[in-house]
């Protein structure tokens, strides 16, 4: 049943994946002046030189070819060259930035869904209490405020007002001078080493699912188990001759992830808060109650458990960002990823590198949407396909 | 015969903007090992409130102004949230309105039984538990097979006995059933209470039955309580209301059921609704309703007496009744 339904859904996807394609090709060349028109008016290029080039890029051609062959390539992986950083493919650069968006904004979604979780449930159950208040309040101003503006209050204070910060960029120039070492490949392997702590907390928890009947054992297996990967990873780190440039990296990371948790954890916080408010009024936590469970078994065991699937809608619907970067973010905190290459691409009429950024967040989308289905499918047992 | 539990002038209000509401007014009964007691009365007259009170699951706005719940020797109403939690199940649990909904959908049903048992009882092993829960299934006529099924994968009349499997999990003294069957079509409503009876009387266990269905709760209480306006106005043991009741506010109640058996009669209804319990009357609460009311009925409350051996009736007129009872079922 289950793999029946995938099938279909990647059925879907594909034929999404085709109108998506042909709406960011069209949108792109909608665009008011184009590289012709960029081209012709460089007094630089000879008459000669500018026809070179446009017949090189096939821009001679009428927009529907373009676009027929454009499709053919991208459905062979193939997602061109880019105009601007000529002659390096598309892919070649979205393999670059890629890493550092996904860094940046998956520890920051990651934070802003467990602060967010957390704070809600706990806000949902001591209502009517003035931290209550006080914190929705808060949440509402972050959540509303204007993403520039929170920016620079934060680049000020902690990058120039306290100083404790780095300002620009994603590393110390100065220290990265005198290797030869390629930022790509720490973040690659930081990624790497998140993915095996993840992979090590979901096994340990199936684990401990599986072994044991025990609330106690099973927390026992899955924290120890976490928090040893933990401890062992950091010490590998530490010790590698390249952990000091992961530490610059992430030392760099702080203020963007800090910014863009204060944007977002509000919204899964108010999701949770209202869930959560619902839920407690359910008959089955009455049942809890009278069971006699202990009320923090009620809370997180019964309450939370079953309140938490909007929030996890609310997290998917999030992820796009994990790709796309906040343009806003990037460009405000001169992080090269995702979001800021698209900017630039865009702003340079660079088609295939806008359209490459944009089908590739597309695609990731699609797929994060994919996963959440079946997720969700393990969080609600109502849900079957 | 030991009393399980005593309540003893109990009186629950809630807060409300509006004012003081006394849900639970004076009200005290004691119920005695394997004794089992129907509370009957109008929806928002109070029983629930009663059984709340008990359990000590209020809303934060309702308040226990005074009076005792003795339970196994203690006052529940002094103990700490902790110390009941203890109680909670282990002595008193159970059987919800809402059955339907009182399992939570994420869980499967034998796990949420389990839990309740190695809650109460840390030594018992995962195991164990099974095992119980396999025979709990049994006993309430349920496929101990479909203890690892979901809430949705029962039908209603599945998760009610579900559900009283549950409530027999720890071996309470102590069961309050509210409204047991009410969201259960009448055959099932039928088989599940006479269960319930029988698995009460087997287990030798004390029983509470909530209902606004005198006749259904006739057939498996052995003492009636009848509730008005947050007030006990009658009480006595099945057999006494069926025959002599005398309050008329029984007489209503038992006039608004039909009866299977023995000739058509037309349904009587209680004209009017029950008195709104914020800043209640001072004087008899039925008698805005009431046919037999006379100027003593509006001046003051009537006292909770004994009329008869075991049979307390709060009325200033209980004796005339038999006759009247006659007249309107004529």
């Amino acid at each position: 049943m289950m793999l029946k339904y995938i099938g279909n859904r990647i059925l879907q996807i594909a034929i999404l994946l085709v109108i998506y394609v042909a709406i960011v090709f069209f949108l792109l060349h909608a665009m008011p002046g184009g590289i012709k028109t960029l081209l012709i008016s460089n007094p630089k290029l000879t008459p000669q030189a500018q026809e070179a080039i446009i017949r090189a890029f096939g821009l001679n051609q009428p927009l529907w070819l373009q676009f027929v062959d454009y499709m053919k390539n991208v459905f062979t992986l193939n997602l061109g060259i880019s105009f601007s950083y000529y002659p390096t493919p598309v892919w070649n650069i979205i393999a670059e930035r890629l890493p550092r968006t996904v860094l940046l904004f998956t520890v920051a979604t990651l934070i802003a869904f467990f602060v967010g979780f957390a704070s809600g449930k706990s806000l949902a159950w001591n209502r009517g209490k003035t931290t209550e208040y006080v914190s929705t309040i808060v949440g509402i101003i972050t959540y509303t405020i204007f993403t520039p503006l929170l920016i620079f209050v934060m680049i000020w204070f902690f990058g120039s007002f306290l100083g404790i910060f780095p300002l620009n960029q994603f590393l110390n120039p100065d220290l990265w001078i005198h290797t030869r070492l390629n930022a790509q490949v720490i973040f690659l392997y930081i990624l790497l080493t998140m993915l095996i702590i993840g992979m090590v907390m979901l096994v340990s928890y199936l684990v401990a699912l599986r072994f044991s009947h025990r609330v106690r054992t099973r927390r026992l297996i899955f924290y120890l188990s976490t928090i040893i990967t933990v401890v062992f990873s950091v010490f590998f780190w530490w010790v590698s001759p390249v952990g000091i440039y992961a530490a610059d990296i992430l030392w760099h990371m702080v203020l963007p992830v800090m910014t863009v948790t204060i944007i977002s954890y509000a919204g899964n916080m108010l999701v949770m808060r209202d869930s959560m408010l619902e839920t407690i009024k359910e008959d089955f936590i009455t049942t809890a109650r009278a069971k006699g469970l202990p009320d923090k078994v009620v809370r997180d065991k019964h309450a939370a458990r079953t309140a938490m699937l909007p929030v996890v809608t609310n997290f998917v619907l999030s992820l796009g960002f994990v790709v796309s970067g906040g343009v806003i973010t990037e460009s405000l905190f001169s992080w090269p990823g995702m979001g800021m290459t698209l900017l630039d691409s865009t702003l340079a009429k660079d088609y295939p590198l806008a359209a490459g950024a944009l089908i590739f967040t597309g695609i990731f989308v699609l797929f994060a949407h994919l996963a959440i289905d079946i997720i969700y499918a393990f969080l609600d047992p109502r849900i079957r396909y | 015969m030991k009393a399980v539990l005593e309540i003893k002038n109990l009186k629950m209000y809630y807060d409300t903007q509006a004012g003081q509401v006394k849900a639970a007014d004076d009200i005290s009964f004691s119920l005695y090992e394997g004794e089992s007691m129907g509370l009957v009365g109008e929806s928002g007259c109070g029983k629930t409130s009663v059984s709340m009170s008990i359990m000590r699951l209020l809303p934060e706005n309702a308040r226990i102004i005074s009076g005792n719940i003795f339970f196994g020797g203690k006052d529940i109403v002094k103990l700490s949230n902790e110390e009941m939690n203890k109680i909670r199940w282990a002595g008193i649990s159970m059987i919800f309105q809402a059955a339907m909904n009182s399992l939570n959908p994420v869980y499967r049903v034998g796990d949420q039984i389990i839990e309740a048992i190695t809650t109460h009882e840390p030594d018992v092993t995962f195991e164990e538990a099974r095992q119980r829960v396999a025979s709990l299934y049994k006993l309430v006529g349920l496929d101990p097979e479909r203890m690892d099924n979901y809430p949705h994968e029962y039908s209603g009349g599945m998760k009610q006995r579900a559900v009283i499997a549950m409530s027999l999990a720890c071996n309470p003294k102590l069961i309050i059933a509210d409204e047991p069957t009410t969201a259960l079509d009448v055959i099932v409503q039928d088989t599940i209470l006479r269960e319930l009876e029988k698995i009460q009387k087997k287990l030798n266990m004390s029983m509470i039955y909530i209902s606004h269905d005198i006749a259904v709760i006739a057939e498996v209480a052995s003492k009636i309580a009848i509730m008005y306006a947050g007030k006990i106005v009658e009480m006595s043991d099945s057999v006494t209301i069926f025959k002599r009741p005398a309050h008329p506010y029984t007489v209503g109640l038992m006039s608004s059921f039909p009866s299977i058996r023995g000739a058509k009669k037309e349904l009587v209804t209680i004209p009017g609704e029950p008195p709104n319990l914020l800043n209640a009357p001072d004087h008899c609460r039925f008698a805005p309703r009431c046919p037999f009311a006379t100027d003593e009925c509006w001046k003051k409350e009537p006292s909770y007496e004994e009329i008869e051996d075991n049979h307390f009736v709060a009325c200033f007129h209980p004796q005339n009744l038999k006759k009247q009872v006659r007249a309107n079922a004529g």
